[in-house]
């Protein structure tokens, strides 16, 4: 039985895993990624690596939602970003005579930069604007960068409307050419993007966004400068959206402007939402909800269907209710997600038998 | 030599299955299985729900005829709402489960096609036909898996253009949905009419669903085209567009390609709202399902449907887009057919050779004549116009060959 | 010259059912500070309603000959004689259909007016006196659920659905050249002004209206002065889908009935944001703005560069006003 967790240090109260049961399941969760490439069969590893790419851009759409408290609803704006960049820069190596091995480590990083450059461009309507604006000016956003990339204008870079083929990722020799090697990218740099945003929150920086998110006039008091920190925060969610928007195009062997649509967004808002918003685990679940809830529809019809059309021509329909209806349901019953459900149930296992709750 | 991970798990693979299976013979799938991606639902639900009652018709006509090497096909359909990236998850899903047994693939959209193209490498692979007839899709050397069961649209274009200079016009507009199924031809096609001496006074683009109709009829009207060219509807919109144009009493012409060639849709229009789709023409690569004389396979249909689809439309009426999907299912079998007949394995390869091989093959029906599937499609069709007092397209000219 | 006008004018009518659509995000807003994201979906059924009530409810076995065509004797004679897509024959095809018509707008407004109350009272009263941010996203959520119900109740998409008004062509000439005009798009039009002015002078002159502004001004105060507040919520819902089912049934006739509709409810929230949240002038004058500025783009640049002007407009006016063109900037305290 445990009646709290003792810290006897300051380094001690500063971890990060403080306490057994996160210790426990982040060692777990990194257990079963890695061993994952080895026992899985396609499928899995198919949704996995999806589930993968989605949560690094639902940890920087946090970043912005959860912990500054702008809303935003044109994240996807920034994967495409994050998606096209990657083979056009590799056009560019290509012409400069850069080795291929080399080519991922460059052009990942910089697919990440250009991301965080236009996530500042796009947050600067957050000066002006809050909330509401902001929304709407972030779904503008999205809007326009999806006709730009569509634009007959930047079809010899962008490909138009027919989409770009995308290279192989290439590290070092290593041709990550099945969806297995490149799963295991994504799980590592998964894994990475939470540890440093988890990070992020332990410094000065992190506090600011948290300072502004309760309360932006109160933190500008404080001195708290708006235009710096709201920026950076944008800057830093947007440079995770452009990292999953990399993967995404070493993942897929084409991508298409209408994959980062208004769509895509909204999955990442709501993810972010039943998962638990301002939480570090929240973008885990609510990743893991958001795209297993179609794969379960999808297995649960195909049993039902069995191949008649009649009925499978209602799974998509039932899916979007679905997802709607977990929004709604967990804004109107559980608004801090499917993380504060946890913490009531680990800590009730904590307090058992004496305290539930 | 590099030994990667993928290359290591093959051969640990490959070793416990010689060790597991005391034959090295590959043992024969009890069915093939033929993975389908409909758009169900969306904005093309309509024609989905169309296409989906070929594939029950096919799988009994094919079963019946003694499957493919005497082992029976099953059909695999899942809807993809006409989102490009549902169905390729929905195909990367059908070859994680079926495996080998997974012999081919019928995708739903062009812009699925264009993206599942590269993914098609290796064990990854599988002969593929589709509802488009996107022209970039027609490649034998980037994409050998994929054809096309007709002319791209690209040669739809052509034959119409053709036909418009063999009439004598002058003026051509081009109104087309912004998607990539809309836009496919548009470049090639204002190239084509200026080498024709066309001239294309208007190029338009809407909306696929939902397009502000009188916008585009006003602007129609002052471009003043004697001719105007529909590309990349289905269901909705054009007919929009011609009734709002008829109802200004504009003298233009209107042709459509296949998509929107279809007599259900067509006589639905004119029973909502009249009488105008009088005198609308298109380019068609098939017979109308009506147009039997000679033609075994229709008549074969012909009878199983009044068997299989009674009490519907489909009683007596094939639509086109169906008989587009088994002209395809019949290609895909064929190929698929002369490979296990060379006693070859049914990977992608062999069948996509068996496939390119095919000359001078009368289908029993579908086209005007003998086909040959040179660069991975049938470029051949003509134009048909439409009675609204019959209900009819009818030929209005030769079988072009493009 | 005459070009330029003839776009102006499409434009000019488009503006105005924008406008109508506004109308309804506005006044939710007005009385209960949630901004509707699935208002355009609201429209959707709209259409949908008008749809069912004017095509398929007179196209069944059982329903009266006289809805699906009214064809009276002298109607019939008349229609003889008129040549087919004369506008005399048009308004006699539009007196055939009028029965139909009048159901599928009544139809839709009393139904969408139950859709509307129904979410007012599920999602919207429980959650009074939570964070905006909340209601903003339930209306969120909202889109998918109405997007699938769509999908489960409408599997067959329409082609075409009556005009509310005859469709006559009208056409002059104007600095030598022709301009042409629907007939039906002039009565939507004026439709939706009148609807629009209508709401504007009953929320300032009417006590109804008098009870929104005061609820927008201070929930609690408008409680201490005998106001119900949730009765104030569920008239701006009702007023919200009853101005959307008109909107909707405009849109099925002019776009026809297809699930983008539901799309238009995005472009409208631009609209309306660049208008200024509360001001209905300001919306008024932003959904003529935007409406010339798309028909505009659509004539020197082309279908794709019009679907982004309303995006493209809110993001310049509110880097340049905040607020939108008339919004009343909000005043914070710490």
């Amino acid at each position: 039985m445990i009646n709290g967790n003792l810290k006897a240090s300051y380094a001690a109260d500063e971890r990060i895993l403080d306490n057994p049961y996160r210790r426990g399941f982040v060692f777990g969760a990194a257990a079963l990624a890695a061993a994952l490439p080895f026992v899985a069969n396609d499928y899995i590893i198919l949704v996995a690596a999806q589930m993968g790419i989605m949560l690094i851009a639902v940890i920087g759409l946090n970043v912005v939602i959860g912990y500054t408290g702008l809303l935003s609803l044109g994240h996807a704006a920034f994967i495409a970003i994050g998606a096209y960049a990657v083979p056009l820069l590799h056009r560019l190596f290509a012409a400069w005579g850069l080795p291929e091995g080399v080519m991922p480590l460059l052009a990942i990083p910089l697919a990440v930069a250009v991301a965080a450059l236009v996530g500042l461009v796009v947050g600067l309507p957050s000066l002006r604007v809050k909330g509401l604006y902001l929304a709407v000016a972030t779904l503008s956003a999205n809007f326009i960068v999806i006709f730009l990339i569509e634009l007959d204008a930047m079809a010899p870079f962008t490909g138009g409307f027919n989409g770009i083929n995308t290279p192989e990722a290439n590290i070092l020799g290593w041709r990550l050419d099945s969806q297995r090697e490149m799963f295991a990218l994504i799980a590592g740099l998964g894994f990475a993007t939470i540890l440093l945003v988890q990070n992020l929150f332990r410094t000065r920086v992190g506090r600011a966004f948290i300072a502004i998110r309760e309360r932006d006039y109160s933190a500008e008091v404080l001195g708290i400068s708006l235009l710096r920190y709201k920026l950076l925060s944008f800057a830093v969610s947007a440079a995770c959206c452009g990292l999953a928007g990399a993967l995404f195009a070493y993942f897929y062997a084409r991508i298409l402007p209408e994959q980062f649509e208004l769509a895509l967004s909204l999955q990442l808002v709501a993810a972010l939402i039943v998962g638990g918003m301002g939480r570090t685990m929240g973008p885990v679940f609510g990743v893991v909800i958001i795209v297993m809830v179609p794969e379960l529809l999808k297995y649960s019809f195909g049993a039902i269907a069995g191949g008649s059309a009649d009925v499978a021509a209602l799974r998509a329909p039932v899916q979007e209710i679905v997802f709607g209806a977990l929004i709604i349901l967990f804004l109107m019953f559980e608004p801090l997600g499917i993380a504060q459900i946890v913490d009531r149930w680990l800590r009730s296992l904590n307090r058992w038998p004496f305290a539930r709750g | 030599m590099t030994m990667n991970r993928r290359s290591f798990l093959k051969r640990s693979a490959a070793a416990s299955a010689v060790i597991g299976a005391p034959s090295l013979l590959k043992a024969q799938p009890a069915e093939y299985v033929f993975g389908a991606s409909l758009p169900l639902t969306g904005p093309f639900a309509t024609a989905g729900q169309l296409v989906a009652p070929a594939f029950a018709m096919a799988q009994r006509l094919i079963n019946e005829e003694g499957g493919i090497g005497g082992v029976p096909i099953r059909f695999l359909t899942e809807d993809s709402g006409y989102v490009p990236q549902n169905a390729l998850a929905n195909y990367q899903r059908a070859l994680a489960t079926e495996g080998e047994a997974l012999v081919a693939y019928f995708g739903d959209s062009t812009g699925f096609m264009k993206l599942v193209a590269p993914e098609l490498r290796g064990d990854q692979a599988r002969l593929m036909g589709s509802t488009s007839f996107a022209s970039e899709l027609a490649n034998p050397e980037t994409n050998p898996y994929q054809f096309l069961a007709g002319p791209s649209y690209e040669d739809q274009f052509d034959i119409l253009l053709q036909n418009i200079a063999n009439e004598g016009g002058s003026s051509v507009a081009f109104i087309y949905s912004n998607t990539e199924f809309g836009r496919d031809p548009i470049a090639h096609g204002k190239a084509r009419a200026e080498e024709l001496g066309l001239k294309v006074v208007l190029e338009e683009s809407t909306k696929a669903q939902g397009a502000d109709i009188p916008t585009h009829v006003t602007k129609l009207a002052q471009s003043g085209a004697e001719y105007c060219l529909l590309q990349g509807y289905v269901t909705g919109v054009w007919p929009q567009l011609i009734g709002g144009a008829r109802q200004f009493g504009l003298p233009t012409k209107f042709m459509g390609t296949f998509w929107g060639m279809e007599k259900i849709i067509a006589d639905r229009v004119t029973a909502e709202a009249g009488p105008f789709l009088e005198g609308y023409q298109g380019v068609m690569p098939y017979r109308y399902f009506y147009d039997r004389e000679g033609a075994p396979r229709y008549e074969t249909f012909a009878e199983m449907s009044k068997e299989m689809f009674a009490g519907t439309p489909l009683e007596t009426y094939m639509p086109t887009w169906t008989i587009q999907t088994m002209c395809a299912i019949e290609i895909v079998v064929r190929a698929l057919r002369d490979t296990a007949e060379k006693d070859l394995p049914l990977t992608a390869d062999n069948a996509a050779e068996s496939l390119a091989a095919i000359r001078d093959w009368d289908m029993g029906g579908y086209f005007g004549g003998p086909i040959s599937l040179e660069g991975n499609k049938i470029g051949t069709g003509r134009v048909y116009t439409y009675g609204a007092e019959s209900g009819l397209f009818t030929p209005s000219s030769d079988w072009f060959t493009v | 010259m005459g070009q330029f006008i003839q776009f102006a004018l499409n434009g000019l009518l488009a503006g105005t059912i924008y406008s109508l659509i506004a109308v309804g995000i506005v006044s939710v807003y007005k009385a209960t500070r949630v901004v509707n994201f699935a208002h355009g979906y609201l429209i959707m059924f709209g259409a949908y309603f008008y749809y069912t009530f004017a095509v398929l409810l007179p196209g069944l076995e059982w329903a009266p000959g006289w809805l699906a065509k009214w064809e009276p004797s002298w109607l019939l004679a008349a229609r003889a004689e008129a040549e087919m897509f004369s506008p005399r024959a048009t308004v006699l095809d539009w007196l055939s259909n009028l029965p139909r018509i009048v159901l599928g707008i009544l139809g839709s407004i009393l139904a969408c007016a139950v859709l509307g109350r129904v979410i007012e009272r599920a999602l919207m009263r429980p959650m009074i006196g939570q964070s905006a941010f909340a209601m903003i996203m339930i209306t969120v959520g909202l889109v998918s659920v109405l997007s699938g119900a769509k999908g489960l109740i409408w599997t067959a998409d329409a082609a075409f659905v009556p005009h509310i008004a005859p469709n006559a062509p009208i056409r002059f000439e104007l600095f030598g050249s022709m301009v042409f005009l629907f007939g039906a798009d002039l009565v939507n039009a004026a439709i939706a002004v009148i609807l629009f002015s209508g709401i504007v002078l009953w929320v300032r002159y009417s006590r109804g209206g008098v009870a929104i502004r005061a609820t927008a001004e201070d929930q609690q105060t408008a409680y201490s002065m005998g106001i119900s507040v949730p009765a104030v919520f569920g008239h701006a819902w009702v007023l919200a889908a009853t101005t959307g089912a008109i909107a909707g049934a405009i849109l099925a006739t002019r776009n026809g009935v297809s699930p983008s509709l539901g799309l238009f409810g995005f472009s409208v929230l631009a609209i309306v944001l660049m208008g200024g949240l509360d001001s209905y002038v300001g919306v008024f004058i932003a959904a003529l703005a935007v409406g010339v500025l798309e028909a505009m783009a659509q004539w020197q640049l082309g279908g794709e560069w019009a679907e982004v002007v309303p995006y493209i407009a809110v993001l310049v006016v509110i880097l340049i006003r905040p607020h939108g063109l008339l919004g009343q900037k909000e005043v914070e305290r710490i």
